[in-house]
């Protein structure tokens, strides 16, 4: 999968779950600062890219990754793996 | 303007701001980040809010911001209540925008170790950069209830009533218990503040804010850990001096844990605590040793004049109580005044025939207001009066209510203290609001009352006692202790040996008796006759530090064929003993005259600097541990003090026998060491054990020293 494909799938993952139009989800969007993402939604967040691209993240790591850019590099390498 | 103006301004907008901007607010009922929104809104503040939130359009009716640079206004305080992770985010936006004031309540910083020091050294410099003072971070926030401001930026459940007292505490936690306590008690805040991990504003500047601060009259400080301890006396001795507004501090941590394992006497016995006791005494500041007794001492300095002296008029409706309340005040400190005729004339005449007119005045247990009114009046006209103790005990005929608004009527025309007790719970409590809705201190137990007159009189005391600098003596010779000190310091040696001790404290004319290194039976015998018989022989060896148990001590030697003896016994016992020792050669020193045997120390405490310590030898220093503490540098009256409050201090002021020592050379030596322990940080430890104090006016003569760096 191209890190185009993922950033666009994982964009929609997060509008969806954090509840933000996908508009306002820039790559260096910060979840916590730029998006309002709360404790429980961070994890609902890890849960939803889980299902979405059919990986299993070690949830800690996983937890740590503040922004966009930094999810789908998190994401690109458990898929290239 | 300079860095020291611009935190004034900064924190005097943390307290007094026109706008504030909660930066991370949430709509989710029962969060911090919620609470803190509707605790500002509730307190009725009188400045504009701007509830900064990433998602939310609206929270409590009022417009959110996504980012604080979308507020079109000047914003003076930004509250932060983002988690730590983002943080810094928040900050830099808040340092963009040009404020420069911050509250931080957030959790996760230096508190948590790891990543958190790292986020709380990166808030630090975002702070540094766009010179923005923040309190916090990992507290609870701030209260003003000046009603002019009105703003409770914190997530405490409610705002206090206004008051003249100001409260800061590093645990927030406490705070909001102090809240509820205090609010029961009609007890009210000026300013009321939780520092948390204190990364900028710590307690010294809140300190001075408060010292300055026209609403507040007495400051409460809790504290966990004190990183200036140097800092913190200063501010305080500088407060009281200015203001004469009394400190009082809770420093937790008191027991014996924090101790260090240590390596002199000096050392074991000054554990953190004994030292921070020492250093508040110092300093000024009164400290209590749990919240209860902070707030019966605050209550008595917020609500009413200052006692002029220590003299107490007791009136009480029930003989017991009035018993009691003497014991207390006479443990205290205290006297029961002594009556003019005119009061005694008037009591005799206005109250009944079985009433007790002579202090404590016992009023008898059918008392209603009329007999308090007079009782209480009279002794307040008294001019042998200094303050008055109201007791009362409910019997079926008290009129508690008439009684406390007696109380209260007649005390206000008066300029003394007077302090109540209602003694009991149910039916006095009627009373007690009164009293407490009044501003008059109340306690449930007389002992109380007594222990906040007594602290209140000795703070007053204590404002019109003259502060003199330290002693500086100009015939010392630093840069000769400083040689020494570093070429050991060189060789990665601990200690020093008792020779170099010894020539560091003959360099700061420390009455070192004159002895000579021997380092053959001959060079023993030239110098004790050089020093003169009776003489004492002692191993110098780096490798043996206890010389005694090794037989490397010898005393009393009177004459040349003893010292020959002496010489080949001591090397002859380190040999058996300590064969690998490296001996420099046996000490040849006159022997001191018997006289009165003390201790003085120096530690080097992590948070106050060099201590030193006095106390008596022998038995009182290693059973009874009777010494005494004061941070360096010192002047004479300190060191008086000092003396003054171990308990074998008869022994050198001469009882039963003893005749009279020379306090005034002791005073000397400690005011010496207080100066070589400011002059040489090097030195870690201290021990001068013994100091031999001789009669008065023969001096004192240093025996055995033991430097540790």
């Amino acid at each position: 999968m191209d890190q185009n494909e993922v950033t666009n799938r994982a964009k929609k993952v997060i509008a969806n779950v954090l509840k933000v139009s996908e508009s306002d989800i820039t790559d260096d969007a910060n979840f916590i600062f730029d998006l309002g993402a709360d404790s429980t939604q961070s994890i609902e967040l890890v849960a939803a890219f889980e299902e979405e691209f059919d990986i299993e993240m070690d949830e800690a790591k996983a937890l740590e990754v503040q922004t966009v850019s930094d999810a789908v590099s998190f994401i690109s390498g458990y898929l290239n793996s | 303007m300079s860095v020291n103006n611009q935190k004034k301004l900064n924190l005097h907008k943390i307290f007094n701001p026109e706008s504030v901007a909660i930066v991370g607010a949430t709509k989710v009922t029962g969060t911090v980040p919620y609470d803190i929104v509707i605790n500002i809104l509730k307190s009725d503040f009188q400045g504009i809010v701007y509830p900064v939130s990433p998602k939310e359009k609206v929270i409590a009716g009022i417009k959110t911001y996504k980012y604080v640079l979308d507020i079109e206004e000047p914003v003076d305080l930004a509250v932060l209540v983002f988690p730590s992770t983002v943080c810094h985010l928040a900050l830099e936006q808040c340092g963009q925008k040009g404020i420069k004031s911050a509250i931080i309540i957030s959790a996760g910083f230096r508190e948590i170790g790891g990543n958190g020091i790292e986020r709380e050294a990166q808030i630090k410099k975002i702070a540094k950069d766009y010179g923005i003072s923040f309190i916090g971070p990992n507290c609870l926030g701030v209260i003003n209830t000046d009603p002019n401001i009105m703003l409770n930026a914190s997530f405490a459940r409610k705002m206090p009533e206004e008051g003249n007292i100001g409260f800061l505490s590093q645990s927030g936690a406490l705070c909001t218990a102090v809240l509820d306590y205090a609010q029961a008690k009609h007890i009210g805040f000026s300013k009321f503040v939780s520092f948390g991990n204190k990364a900028d504003i710590n307690e010294i500047d809140l300190l001075y804010y408060l010292a300055d601060d026209p609403k507040t009259e007495v400051i409460l400080l809790y504290l966990e850990e004190i990183s200036d301890g140097p800092g913190l006396m200063k501010a305080a001795q500088d407060i009281i001096r200015r203001t004469g507004k009394p400190i009082l501090s809770i420093k937790s941590g008191r027991t014996a844990a924090g101790a260090s394992a240590a390596a002199s006497h000096t050392g074991s016995l000054a554990g953190s605590d004994e030292i921070c006791e020492a250093a508040f005494k110092q300093a000024g500041i009164i400290r209590c040793g749990n919240i209860e007794e902070m707030f019966n001492i605050a209550i008595a300095m917020a609500y009413q004049p200052l006692p002029q002296n220590n003299r107490v008029a007791i009136i009480t409706n029930a003989g017991g109580p009035g018993v009691l309340t003497t014991d207390a005040a006479i443990n205290d400190g205290l006297r029961l005044a002594r009556f003019s005729d005119e009061t005694t004339k008037i009591l005799k005449k206005s109250l009944p025939v079985t009433a007790n007119i002579k202090n404590p005045v016992d009023i008898i247990g059918d008392a209603r207001a009329d007999r308090y009114k007079v009782a209480i009046s009279q002794a307040l006209k008294d001019q042998d009066v200094d303050g008055v103790f109201v007791i009362l005990t409910p019997q079926s005929m008290t009129d508690i209510e008439s009684i406390a608004r007696s109380v209260c009527d007649v005390a206000v025309e008066y300029d003394k203290p007077v302090y109540t007790s209602f003694m009991g719970e149910a039916d006095v409590a009627v009373g007690i609001d009164i009293l407490q809705r009044n501003n008059f201190p109340h306690y449930i137990l007389p002992e109380s009352m007594s222990n906040a007159f007594a602290k209140a009189y000795q703070f007053r005391k204590q404002l019109e006692e003259e502060k003199n600098g330290p002693v500086a003596f100009k015939d010392v010779d630093p840069q000769k202790a400083q040689k020494i000190l570093n070429t050991v310091l060189k060789k990665k040696q601990t200690y020093l040996t008792e020779d170099q001790s010894l020539a560091v404290l003959e360099a700061y004319r420390l009455p070192v008796l004159k002895s000579a290194l021997a380092t053959s039976v001959e060079e023993a015998v030239k110098f004790s006759k050089e020093v003169g018989f009776p003489v004492v022989m002692k191993i110098i060896s780096k490798d043996i530090v206890h010389k005694s148990d090794v037989g490397g001590v010898i005393l009393d030697i009177k004459s040349t064929k003893e010292v020959k003896s002496a010489y080949e016994t001591i090397m002859s016992n380190v040999k058996t003993k300590m064969p690998k020792a490296r001996v420099d050669g046996i000490l040849v020193r006159k022997m001191i005259p018997a006289g009165v045997e003390v201790i003085l120390g120096v530690k080097r405490d992590v948070s106050f600097g060099p201590v030193v310590m006095f106390g008596l030898g022998g038995i009182f220093v290693e059973i009874l541990k009777d010494v005494s503490f004061r941070v360096a540098p010192f002047d004479k009256k300190t060191v008086l003090s000092m003396i003054h409050e171990t308990k074998g201090r008869a022994l050198l002021e001469g009882t039963r026998g003893h005749k009279e020592r020379d306090i005034e050379a002791l005073t000397d030596c400690l005011l010496r060491l207080s100066q070589l322990s400011v002059d040489c940080p090097q030195i870690k430890e201290l021990d001068i054990n013994p100091l031999i104090v001789l009669e008065k006016g023969k001096g004192a003569f240093l025996a055995d020293a033991r430097i540790m760096i």
